[in-house]
């Protein structure tokens, strides 16, 4: 039955197999890195859990500002109050879609399919970063949109005047902060494959520095204080604090990035 | 072709493959045999760069795994069919791959036919069966089309019909040219499918070679009116031979010295063949139950 194999594909077999399907495919070419993006884009928003999350911070925002809508403060209804009660939710949600970007492969298991068919592994976490980061960005526009239209509305409805004061640099703020929450939270994705896990370490460890260090080191801690430093950016005034704050990116943000990429490299596929 | 080399995996100080060498060529189905921990999940992992190997290497069609610049379109792989979101379609599960791979959407409804989902094409994964998630595995491996298929226990889970379905499958595919190698520890399975055996058991190779090479030596079953005299005649014509517990008797010769012997006796024969089935089940055990005494 299988005397003949060795010499099988030399003199019976056609020079290229071919399945059973008719259709001639285009021929093959490798991965590029926007290719990848796209189809991380799409696994966020294919499955009914990553439809939930998006739509949860959009209501969440648009509650928030149905809030601030009641109970506006005397003056003028300004943007920067429905932004602000609008992205208070969202900077808390949106890195959870970074982190859930990096780690619901592992979980749901399906990193072995990816894997096999893109066994460059940096280049698939480094599209899932960006990826991350686009959809965030997406569903920021959608609160900034959400902010705009409650801006105008609370100026046409209510004895208010609308007031856009300050609004390029506000933007400016939300977008930086979000994004660098954001890739945050898919380096702590990175290290840690467990989604619950990760957005546990996610949301403790960076906060138990802020109330642990301050008392054992002082002004010194400011140079790991994350929030802190997110916040100077956000307002874009580093008050002087530049080598702290970039410290603190570079400890909370860039190396967890760093390590997060080799680890999730070398990690085993089962 | 497939071609592995000397591939070791260590865990600490648990050695999981040891020293595992052996090529699959064009046109053939080998099936990776052995028995659950003994190693095939791991060494097929090693083959498709998921697992990095501690020594040795592997490559298909000559190259490295990971230096294949877009690996669906070469070799299709299916490690586990339970590893797929179950929250997702079987047609987006396909169209994503396809996107990747780049081949066009039609692809992907032609494959669902092919496995027989199409009925299933806008369901959930989470609702689908084991041997319907093995049919959408095998729908996103051949949707590059491939000349290599990897498949890890593709039976599992399956029933009858399915199995039969994935034979005829894979014995077409193998037929036009395409190499194929598949893991299982169901032997009946394995039998029917395959041309060719790798044998693992406690991490190493214990048998590689033709179904036929293996299967002989198990010698010829026989079945007599009266199994006592016949018993005795085979054992005066020099026959080596093992009573079984059904009455039926295992000898050591061909059918036709079997039949010969009989026949000088006057001993009436009512089942005459070549053992099998059982044969391959003995030698399966028998080579994975003392590894190491077979290795040595």
């Amino acid at each position: 039955m299988t005397t003949v194999t060795e010499d099988v594909p030399t003199t019976t077999a056609p020079a290229k197999h071919r399945a059973e399907v008719a259709t001639a495919l285009p021929p093959a070419r490798g991965q590029s890195f926007l290719k990848l993006v796209a189809i991380e884009l799409r696994k966020s928003v294919n499955t009914r859990s990553g439809r939930v999350l998006i739509a949860a911070i959009l209501l969440i925002a648009l509650a928030a500002m149905a809030w601030q809508f009641t109970h506006l403060p005397a003056g003028n209804a300004g943007f920067d109050g429905f932004l602000g009660a609008g992205s208070t939710g969202a900077m808390l949600l949106l890195p959870v879609i970074g982190v859930m970007a990096m780690t619901s492969e592992w979980t749901q298991r399906t990193a072995l399919t990816t894997f096999t068919l893109s066994p460059r592994r940096v280049r698939v976490q480094l599209a899932k970063f960006v990826s991350a980061v686009v959809l965030s960005a997406v569903v920021m526009t959608g609160v900034v949109a959400l902010a705009l239209a409650s801006t105008a509305l609370a100026g046409g409805v209510t004895d208010h005047a609308a007031s856009y004061a300050g609004l390029g640099g506000q933007l400016a703020g939300a977008y930086l902060t979000m994004g660098l929450n954001v890739v945050m939270g898919a380096a702590f994705g990175a290290v840690i494959p467990q989604t619950a896990v990760a957005i546990l370490a996610f949301f403790i460890a960076p906060t138990a520095w802020s109330l642990a260090g301050p008392a054992l080191f002082k002004d010194n801690a400011n140079y790991l204080d994350v929030f802190g430093a997110l916040g100077r950016i956000a307002e874009r005034d580093l008050h002087g604090m530049v080598p702290e704050t970039l410290t603190a990116v570079g400890v909370w943000i860039v190396l967890p990035t760093i390590v997060g990429l080799w680890a999730s490299s070398r990690r085993e596929v089962k | 072709m497939i071609t592995v080399e000397n591939l070791t995996k260590r865990y600490g100080s648990t050695t999981a493959v040891q020293d595992v060498s052996f090529t699959v060529q064009p046109g053939s189905i080998t099936g990776f045999l052995g028995p659950n921990g003994a190693g095939k999940s791991t060494t097929l992992r090693m083959l498709t760069g998921l697992t990095p190997p501690t020594s040795g290497t592997a490559t298909i069609t000559g190259k490295r795994y990971a230096d294949l610049p877009n690996p669906g379109r070469v070799v299709g792989v299916m490690l586990d069919a339970a590893a797929q979101h179950p929250g997702r379609t079987g047609r987006e599960t396909l169209l994503l791959n396809a996107s990747l791979l780049g081949v066009p959407k039609s692809r992907t409804d032609e494959m669902l036919e092919a496995v027989g989902l199409s009925h299933a094409a806008k369901r959930r994964v989470g609702q689908y069966s084991l041997g319907m998630r093995q049919r959408l595995g095998i729908a996103a491996a051949l949707l590059g089309d491939p000349a290599v298929l990897i498949l890890d226990e593709p039976a599992n889970g399956m029933d009858p019909e399915g199995i039969r379905w994935m034979r005829g499958l894979l014995q077409d595919f193998a037929a036009r040219g395409g190499t194929v190698i598949l893991s299982s520890h169901l032997l009946g399975e394995v039998q029917a499918t395959v041309d060719r055996l790798v044998v693992i058991g406690g991490g190493r190779i214990v048998a590689d070679g033709s179904l036929d090479e293996l299967l002989a030596g198990t010698g010829t079953l026989v079945r007599g009116l009266d199994p006592i005299r016949l018993n005795e005649a085979l054992t005066v014509a020099g026959l080596n031979l093992e009573p079984l517990a059904d009455g039926s008797l295992r000898v050591d010769a061909t059918a036709e010295q079997v039949g010969r012997a009989a026949a000088a006796a006057g001993q009436i024969l009512i089942e005459l063949r070549q053992s099998d089935g059982a044969g391959l089940e003995d030698l399966f055990f028998q080579l994975t139950a003392a590894p190491t005494a077979a290795a040595a």
